[in-house]
């Protein structure tokens, strides 16, 4: 297991070198509209709630595209897989893949992750706004954030290897998450039962508001873990029947 | 090793304009250890899903798979610890890895690190002519290098087991030729080898026995020399030194069934096989006085009984093979001189 995580995470960071241009111009992106946001809160925002709402625009970007990459990259790669015949391969592992799967998620959002952290720095520094680190509690709140991404990753898996054309929705999922990363549970209570969301607003409390580990009682850990399980364990499920149907079809090669 | 009973696979519809289809209905073999046995049939016979429906990735409707006496389909990752496959080529590949990064990863897949790979990597990259590449990217290899690559990757896992789906497909001679002599170095090591072709000197060359299939079932089981025997012995060709008069002709028609007359009267054939008797022919020969300047037996090759067996010529239900007459055979056949 380690071996295959080893060996995921490695191609995960092979490919991502080996396609430089295309990285940067992810990074990119995400720094111009980070940027853009920047500009438009500094002209047409309130003075007074600028520094807020920046620090509010850092967080929710850094969201943003974490959720994108992890959730959706999985499933843009298994369907070039499919088609070009690697997915079969991985699936005669004796491993299963579902190990696969997830390791290469993990590898992604890691590799990921450390892109985020870097863009993070990059725009604080740029804003000239700089959030206040708790780690412990950062990692704390991550770590079942990122259970629930890998379950959404999981299902937008399985979604592609039945249905292989899932552009369509990858794009508006795009807009789905642009919501989780950016719209605050005050607003919005039920999101809480959205995936991720729960998470993304603790972690903007902490980094925006600077709200310490006492500020989160045993209700937000309680419906964070849930949330957690809840979507790791439909993501599972969802991906274990696709691959069932997908096996039944004869979807897993190109035909 | 490999046991296939009565394997049944129907493709769902996908919509209108793609009915369901039964790829596989009942195809049943059975490979022992160490044997590389050909799997054989027209377009469409349902080759590759019998050999995906062996790796877990197809699964079948009915019928029992097993691997070194695993059940596949109720332990299937067990199973695929037994084996590994090449299915499409050159395509079971990462192009923007590297050679050597491309055994690396799939070796970890199957949980096996860098360090125990390596000299097993290099070994297997010396024996397949692919040292001095392992650090090109697949996607600027040839295509019979990443054939080979494909190949690579699967001997690296080491398993009892390989299946293979036409890993000859679009190589040149040369490059074919090598390929068949890394398969009969695999087989030599004692893996036990199912290849699915349409490459008739694969099945020539490697092949003791093979199993062929149309339209989703078996045709034919049998060994390769045994079926050439079999097509090859029954049919003869009579060069002449003068011309058949066309009485002698009339004569031939009637009283042989499979006799045909070329060349203008100066070569005949005659296939045994349907019940005709070879002194008749000379009889009316002989009472014309016509010279006989030689008598061949036919040889074909593999790709001749591939197409008559093919073309619903098949065996008989005491496994006798019915034969009828056959146009190509006198165009493809080649002779081996029997002087008379
Ligand atoms: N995933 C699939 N969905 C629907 N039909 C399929 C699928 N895979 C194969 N078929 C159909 O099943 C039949 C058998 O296909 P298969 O690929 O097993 O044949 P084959 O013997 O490998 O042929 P070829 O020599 O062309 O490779 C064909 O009619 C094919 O169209
Ligand atoms: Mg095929």
């Amino acid at each position: 297991m380690l071996t295959v995580l080893e060996a995921n995470v490695r191609k995960v960071v092979i490919e991502l070198m080996r396609y430089l241009p295309n990285t940067i111009s992810l990074i990119a992106t995400f720094y111009i509209i980070f940027l853009a946001m920047f500009l438009g809160i500094s002209v047409i925002g309130d003075p007074a709630s600028a520094d807020a709402n920046l620090r509010f625009a850092i967080v929710g970007n850094a969201f943003w595209f974490l959720l994108l990459v992890g959730v959706s990259s999985m499933g843009w790669e298994l369907t070039t897989e499919a088609t070009r015949g690697t997915l079969e391969q991985l699936a005669m592992s004796p491993v299963g893949l579902r190990t696969i799967v997830l390791t290469r998620m993990l590898g992604t959002l890691a590799v990921h992750l450390v892109i985020t952290v870097g863009m993070l720095l990059l725009t604080m520094l740029t804003a000239g706004q700089w959030l206040r680190f708790d780690l412990p509690l950062l990692a704390a709140v991550l770590a079942p954030t990122f259970v629930a991404v890998i379950g959404l990753g999981y299902m937008v898996a399985g979604l592609a290897l039945v249905f292989k054309q899932i552009s369509a929705l990858l794009q508006i999922l795009q807009f789905v998450f642009l919501g989780f990363a950016f719209v605050p549970l005050a607003m919005l209570p039920w999101l809480e039962l959205a995936p991720v969301v729960k998470g993304v607003d603790m972690v903007r409390h902490a980094l925006v508001d600077g709200a310490t580990l006492a500020a989160f009682g045993p209700r937000d850990w309680v419906s964070l873990l849930l949330n957690a399980a809840v979507y790791l364990l439909l993501g599972l499920l969802a991906f274990t029947v696709a691959e069932r149907r997908a096996t039944a079809r004869g979807l897993l090669g190109q035909y | 090793m490999v046991d296939v009973v009565g394997l049944r696979k129907t493709f769902p519809a996908r919509g209108r304009h793609a009915p369901a289809v039964t790829a596989v209905d009942g195809v049943g073999f059975r490979v022992g250890r160490g044997e590389l046995v050909g799997l054989l049939g027209p377009n469409g016979a349902g080759k590759t899903t019998t050999i995906k429906a062996l790796c877990g990735l197809v699964r079948p409707d009915e019928g029992e798979l097993h691997v070194c006496g695993i059940d596949v389909r109720r332990q299937r990752r067990q199973a695929l610890r037994h084996l590994a496959a090449v299915l499409e080529g050159n395509r079971n590949l990462y192009w923007r890895l590297s050679v050597r990064e491309n055994m690396e990863y799939f070796a970890g897949n199957r949980g096996v690190s860098r360090a125990q790979a390596r000299g097993r990597i290099d070994t297997l990259l010396e024996r397949f002519a692919l040292g001095d590449k392992r650090n090109a990217l697949v996607s600027d290899l040839s295509r019979g290098m990443q054939q080979k690559l494909a190949l690579a990757v699967a001997a690296l896992a080491q398993t009892e087991v390989l299946l293979l789906d036409e890993p000859t497909l679009g190589l040149d001679v040369e490059t074919g030729y090598e390929v068949r002599s890394l398969l009969r170095e695999l087989r030599d090591e004692g893996r036990t080898v199912i290849v699915s072709t349409h490459d008739m000197p694969v099945v020539q060359d490697l092949c003791e026995r093979t199993v062929v299939i149309a339209h989703g079932r078996v045709l034919v089981d049998d060994r390769v020399d045994h079926l050439l025997r079999l097509f090859a012995s029954r049919a003869y060709e009579v060069q002449l030194g003068a011309p058949l008069s066309p009485g002698q002709v009339q004569t031939l028609r009637r009283r042989l069934v499979s006799v045909t007359v070329f060349d203008d009267g100066l070569r005949v054939q005659v296939d045994l096989a349907q019940g005709d008797d070879l002194y008749v022919l000379i009889d009316v020969l002989r009472s014309g006085g016509t010279p006989i300047e030689s008598i061949d037996r036919r040889v074909i090759d593999f790709e001749t009984v591939f197409r008559r067996l093919v073309r619903g010529e098949t065996a008989g239900p005491d496994g006798v093979l019915d034969l009828t007459p056959d146009a190509a055979l006198d165009r493809t056949g080649h002779h081996a001189a029997v002087r008379a």
